[in-house]
């Protein structure tokens, strides 16, 4: 498009900035309903245990109290993404500590949490399987005895205890290592991570007289609320309208259901509204983290640096229920050869039950555990070679045109411009002329790169033309703070060449939204952004047919002009604004103007003349969007802590729609991954988990990160994305560990390869290898 | 005395309730008082989504104990700013980029309101001391730093 | 509906009687931790007793012979901000402005700080090193008790039923001393995973009175004289230090917690005790 832009390209400020200033933003917390009750939820005790019975009769007669659920009241019904595995609250036996076993709606929530209090449960306990190592031993106690039955939505290759087995094979790996001069092998582990959305989830839920549902919650989705509310209470999906308030943040959660099922069931049994927030402490136990992994991984190289092989074999600990576990398994092996030409690889791995809070998906899916293993060992065969690690990575990485591991062609490749736009910005090539770190500090400088997709499954839009010539935009993408009800207004606006605020956007709704499956997979800008484009489009069409029989002429001699208007090219003075076209369609002809698109993400991940794969959980994955990073780490050589001192990270997103909010994608990615890197680790004291407080689990706070944080954008266009845009909400956080681990190997000469590394991680890996070089 | 009514001043107007012993400024802002500005986020006093002006001074919601703060002005997130007009920290917030999902906010925004109250012509440094105690999930702060820059240098939102 | 009763007492002698008259009420001086425990459910007071206007527990000041006088409901802010608080009095001032973060010490006290006695709390091995003596009422009088005497275990002091803690006093140091407080923490504003706190006097190159207290590494700060007099009256060189450190690291009782593990600590303990002390020596060039 030669004409200047005006929407897409400006970083216009968010649409709903001004309320989220004021506090008028409504989240979960913040909505209530005439004649609404309180909910609280009951949890277990137990790891791993039978439920023999349940004693409520003390809890239904406190006053104030109108329904107790149990396990009792609810049918068996299974939900899950991949595997159909879990129910609204346990049935039968709970799985983990902290497993919703019993609910109240009552008239305040004190009275709903103290009637949970005077719920007693009788159990057997049974022997509990707390790691990967345990749930995978021959005479291991089943987490899930009827596994083989649950309903699943891909060829799982299943078995005890073992959720899933995924592999990925290209080329010839006995061949590769035979071919490679240095070989690096290492185990890697990688910790739980709490997600920690600042607004802990919840949910409101109310039924009409009719019987039909209304359920606003924190969610990413709308649509795989209706669809998980829905199977695991066996309602039929009409039955059940979904919407969505300001969400506090979702990094994965928010995505698949948290307590959307127990509020709707305790809203059916009591007929009145009913609202469940949870306490941070139950938020820590009850929701997801990402999936602890254990990793053993060999790269080979020649002399020269030409990378030649790499096996990943992945374990993931994938809690008490599948949830998005197989997908997180199957990305993360797919991620696991990075973005380089590694002719032999093999990749294979599983995912393992255990009585343990579920995993699931959080930003990144598997990336950022096989991104730590596979970027530290660049650097170490960069280091046994004597190469720069950049020079040994330039040397490797896929060019656009090359495939990605599987066989999928990827056009859209910025990686060489983002490596070197962080080289230059952070003047990697001079930093051994830095003035020394002051006394006791050691310092260093660490690069990692990252690729990650953007895309999956289905997603929609509707665009209709109101009678004035103003737009109302409906995609059903839940904004949960990344800004895409902004940027997809701009992509619209852009499309019709009409003023942003001439958009208006309609709240997700699955009675009036077309589908949409989520915001996740950094997917809301390309895929949805791609309807809204198709969906503009069809509106363009209709008004130039309109515009065409006014004028009598052709549609393809008419073009859209800025600020609402059609006209005949190459005549200026012959147009129309939409306003005259609308009203036209409104009243006399062709019916008001209504522009759908919809479709499902359909590029193959495997080409099977390049690739053979197992248990692959999904066939068709997305384009791919680049990152390089590099920081500067200070290691506190008296105690081991590192702190960041600056980073610099390049992102090759296609086309930065919002150039601010591109910037605030990479940032927030950057920062969380810091958090991963350094601090942060759910740990579990036997079977209960040791640090559910923000007390007590910590993430990084303003002054553990740097002001110097710079986010580079490249634009190489993805040539199907929105104005050539693809995803940027995940990568930013995917090479943050490695690179980290990579500084930390410059400045204090160890390599970490168990994340957190905390203090105590440096420390002892520094003692260590003193002790071993003095021997 | 089980609870009580205690006056205090909340954004300029004063209110008269009547609150039990435990219940939390956050609480009777939220649920009495209809000034859901203020989160609820961890409920132990760590993550700052709940902080409010107490007498100029940002201190924790959850943690204050409504029946303690007698005679109290408190400021919340609907009393920034002039009638309808923004404060010239809320535009920097919304200018800079500062807000994502919004959930730290209000928190944020008084915490850098009471900074800049204290130390107007704020420095990097200062002001992520003045910040220490909001968690933000999203933005990687640097933003937000950003945004309270702009006003402190008078350049201006 | 709760059945907590509120008590807002003038005196200090008004606040003993209330504490006596009902056994299971609690002072409620900042609530930056009673409070967040009273949400959590793990205390339920059948009272609480504000201290917010009892004017004789406010306040920092200084007496003609050089004793500094820390109110009990005296914020950490206030502390924090201090002029009165100079010298090795410092330690106090220093620990008090790394707490937490500043809407927390706009709203914690001393003295609920030293009554609640978390062992990793900042201000617990700075009132040790500081020699301060903890003012305490009760119905039998006032009493005071050294810093050292008052921590007793994990969460648990000297403070008897009914009793009250009225100030926090430090003793007139050496005129020269320097007091620091070190912290080691897993993000800024966290517990300490562990701390040194340091009052030192040099003269000549040679130091000639020394106090140190460990934090956060077992059920209360560790002070030890053996430790002191391999310092007192040298250089502080590389050896001395390293006895003093090991001495210190020898006599903690830390726990593996989610901070980190115990023999971590023992480990940083005399690398913290080195950085803490060469750190406060600078102030002697």
């Amino acid at each position: 498009m030669s004409e200047p832009a005006i929407a897409v390209g400006r970083s216009a400020p968010r649409l709903e900035a001004v309320e989220k200033v004021t506090g008028r933003a409504e989240y979960i917390a913040d909505l209530a309903r005439p004649g609404m009750l309180y909910g609280a939820i009951l949890q277990s005790p137990y790891a791993h245990a039978r439920i023999l019975r349940y004693h409520t009769s003390a809890a239904r007669a406190l006053p104030g109290v109108h329904a107790v659920l149990t396990g009792a009241d609810f049918d068996d019904h299974r939900m899950g993404a991949f595997v159909k595995d879990e129910t609204a609250i346990a049935i039968g036996k709970v799985r983990y500590v902290g497993e919703p076993v019993a609910a109240v709606a009552a008239m305040d929530e004190a009275t709903a949490r103290q009637a949970c209090r005077l719920i007693e449960i009788d159990y057997e306990e049974l022997p509990a399987v707390l790691t990967i190592e345990e749930a995978l031993a021959p005479d291991a106690p089943l987490i899930h005895e009827r596994l083989a039955d649950y309903f699943k939505v891909f060829p799982a290759i299943s078995k005890g205890n073992s959720l899933s087995y995924t592999e990925i094979v290209e080329g010839d790996i006995a061949q590769g290592w035979r071919a490679c001069d240095v070989i690096i092998e290492g185990e890697f582990e990688t910790p739980a991570q709490a997600h920690i959305a600042i607004e802990p989830c919840g949910a409101l839920a109310e039924v009409d007289a009719q019987g039909r549902i209304t359920l606003w919650s924190a969610n990413q989705s709308v649509f795989r609320v209706q669809a998980n509310v829905c199977e695991s209470l066996g309602l039929s999906m009409a039955r059940l309208r979904c919407l969505t308030p300001r969400i506090g943040g979702g990094f994965g959660n928010k995505m698949e259901a948290h307590v959307q099922p127990i509020v709707v069931q305790l809203a059916l049994t009591t007929g009145r509204p009913v609202k469940l927030i949870l306490t941070r402490e139950e938020d820590f136990q009850i929701v997801r983290v990402r999936h602890p992994a254990k990793l053993r991984v060999r790269t080979g190289a020649k002399r020269d640096g030409t990378l030649i092989a790499r096996e990943c074999e992945l374990y993931l600990d994938g809690g008490a229920y599948g949830d998005d576990s197989p997908g997180v398994l199957g990305y993360a092996l797919l991620m696991s050869r990075g973005p380089y030409r590694i002719p032999h690889t093999r990749s294979h791995g599983q995912v393992v039950y255990t009585n343990k809070l579920r995993s699931g998906a959080f930003r990144g899916f598997g990336n950022p555990q096989v991104a730590f293993a596979g970027e530290t060992q660049l650097d170490e065969i960069a280091e046994q070679l004597a190469l720069d690690p950049i020079e040994l990575r330039l040397k490797n990485i896929l060019r656009p045109g090359e495939q990605w591991f599987g066989g999928q062609p990827v056009e859209s490749n910025g990686l060489a411009e983002c490596v070197s736009a962080v080289r230059k910005a952070s003047g990697w090539d001079a930093r051994k002329t830095l003035p020394a770190a002051p006394d006791g500090k050691q310092r260093g400088f660490g690069i990692a790169l990252a690729a990650h997709i953007s895309g999956l499954l289905g997603t929609g839009a509707i665009v209709r033309l109101l009678e004035d010539g103003s737009v109302v935009l409906n995609t059903g993408a839940v904004d949960i703070g990344q800004g895409s009800d902004t940027v997809l207004t701009q992509i619209c606006a852009e499309a019709l060449r009409i003023p942003i605020d001439r958009v208006s956007l309609a709240s997700p709704d699955t009675d009036g939204s077309p589908y949409n499956w989520g915001t996740t997979a950094s997917r809301v800008t390309y895929t949805t952004g791609r309807s809204v484009l198709g969906a503009a489009r069809e509106v363009e069409r209709q008004i130039k047919e309109h515009a065409a029989e006014i004028f009598e002429c052709s549609p393809v001699d008419l073009e859209l002009r800025a600020g609402g208007r059609v006209g005949i090219i190459g005549v200026p003075d012959k147009e129309l604004p939409f306003l005259a076209v609308s009203a036209r369609a409104h009243w006399r002809k062709g019916g008001p103007i209504v522009g759908a698109n919809s479709f499902v993400y359909d590029t193959p991940t495997l080409d099977p003349k390049r690739a053979t794969a197992l248990g692959l959980p999904f066939q068709q994955i997305g384009v791919y969007s680049f990152c390089a990073l590099i920081v500067e780490v200070e290691v506190d050589e008296a105690t081991g802590q590192t702190l960041l001192r600056r980073a610099w990270s390049a992102v090759d997103v296609g086309k930065a729609i919002n150039p601010q909010l591109v910037e605030g994608q990479i940032e927030g990615g950057l920062v969380q991954g810091l958090g991963y890197a350094l601090v942060e680790e759910v740990v579990w004291d036997g079977a209960r988990l040791a640090n559910p407080s923000l007390m007590d689990y910590k993430a990084p706070g303003i002054m553990d990160v740097p002001y110097e944080l710079q986010s580079i954008i490249v634009e190489h266009p993805q040539p199907d994305g929105p104005f050539g845009a693809k995803g940027v909400g995940e990568i930013g956080l995917v090479p943050v560990a490695p690179a980290i681990a990579n500084a930390i190997h410059e400045a204090a000469g160890v390599r970490l390869r168990r994340l957190p590394m905390t203090a105590e991680g440096v420390l002892r890996a520094r003692l260590a290898e003193e002790t071993s070089n003095a021997d | 005395m089980i609870g009580a009514t205690v006056t205090l001043t909340v954004n300029g107007r004063d209110r008269i309730i009547a609150v039990p012993v435990d219940e939390t400024l956050l609480v009777t802002l939220r649920e009495r008082l209809g000034l859901t500005g203020a989160k609820l986020g961890c409920n132990q006093g760590v993550c700052g989504a709940c902080t409010v002006l107490v007498d100029g001074r940002p201190v924790r919601g959850c943690l204050a104990l409504s029946i303690n703060c007698e005679g109290a002005a408190i400021t919340t997130i609907e009393g920034l700013g002039e009638g309808r007009s923004l404060s010239l920290l809320q535009q920097a917030f919304v200018a800079a980029g500062a807000v994502q999902c919004g959930f730290c906010t209000s928190g944020m925004l008084l915490a850098a309101t009471a900074l800049l109250a204290e130390k107007p012509a704020a420095s990097v440094e200062e002001i992520r001391a003045g910040l220490a105690g909001n968690i933000c999930r999203c933005t990687g702060y640097r933003k937000i730093i950003d945004a309270v820059l702009a006003v402190a240098t008078g350049r201006g939102p | 509906m709760t059945g907590i009763a509120f008590h807002l007492p003038d005196t200090i002698e008004e606040a003993v009687g209330l504490l006596v008259a009902d056994p299971e009420s609690r002072c409620l001086a900042g609530g930056a931790t009673l409070v967040a425990m009273m949400n959590a459910g793990l205390m339920q007071p059948s009272g609480l007793i504000s201290l917010r206007r009892v004017a004789a527990l406010h306040g920092i000041e200084r007496s003609a012979d050089g004793w500094v006088r820390i109110g009990a409901m005296t914020r950490h802010c206030q502390t924090a901000a201090s002029g009165l608080l100079e010298g090795g009095h410092r330690v106090v001032r220093h620990a008090a402005s790394v707490i937490a973060s500043p809407p927390v010490r706009n709203m914690g006290t001393i003295g609920g700080a030293v009554a609640f006695a978390d062992p990793a709390a900042d201000y617990l091995p700075a009132l040790v090193a500081a020699d301060a003596e903890i003012e305490i009422v009760g119905s039998n009088g006032p009493r005071r008790l050294v810093a050292e005497a008052f921590f007793l275990d994990w969460y648990q002091t000297a403070l008897e039923p009914g009793e009250l803690i009225v100030a926090v006093h430090l003793p007139p140091g050496p005129p020269r001393a320097v007091g620091r407080y070190n912290k080691l923490s897993r993000v800024e504003g966290d517990y300490a995973t562990a701390s040194v706190a340091v009052v030192l006097e040099m003269e000549r190159g040679i130091c000639s009175r020394i106090a140190l207290a460990v934090g956060a590494c077992g059920p209360k700060p560790i002070r030890l004289s053996e430790s002191e007099r391999a310092l007192v009256g040298g250089r502080l060189d590389e050896d001395a230090l390293a006895i003093a450190g090991g001495l210190l690291a020898d006599a903690a009782d830390p726990v593996d917690d989610v901070r980190a593990s115990a023999d971590y600590r023992r480990l940083v303990i005399p690398r913290l005790v080195r950085r803490a002390v060469r750190s406060a020596a600078t102030e002697f060039r």
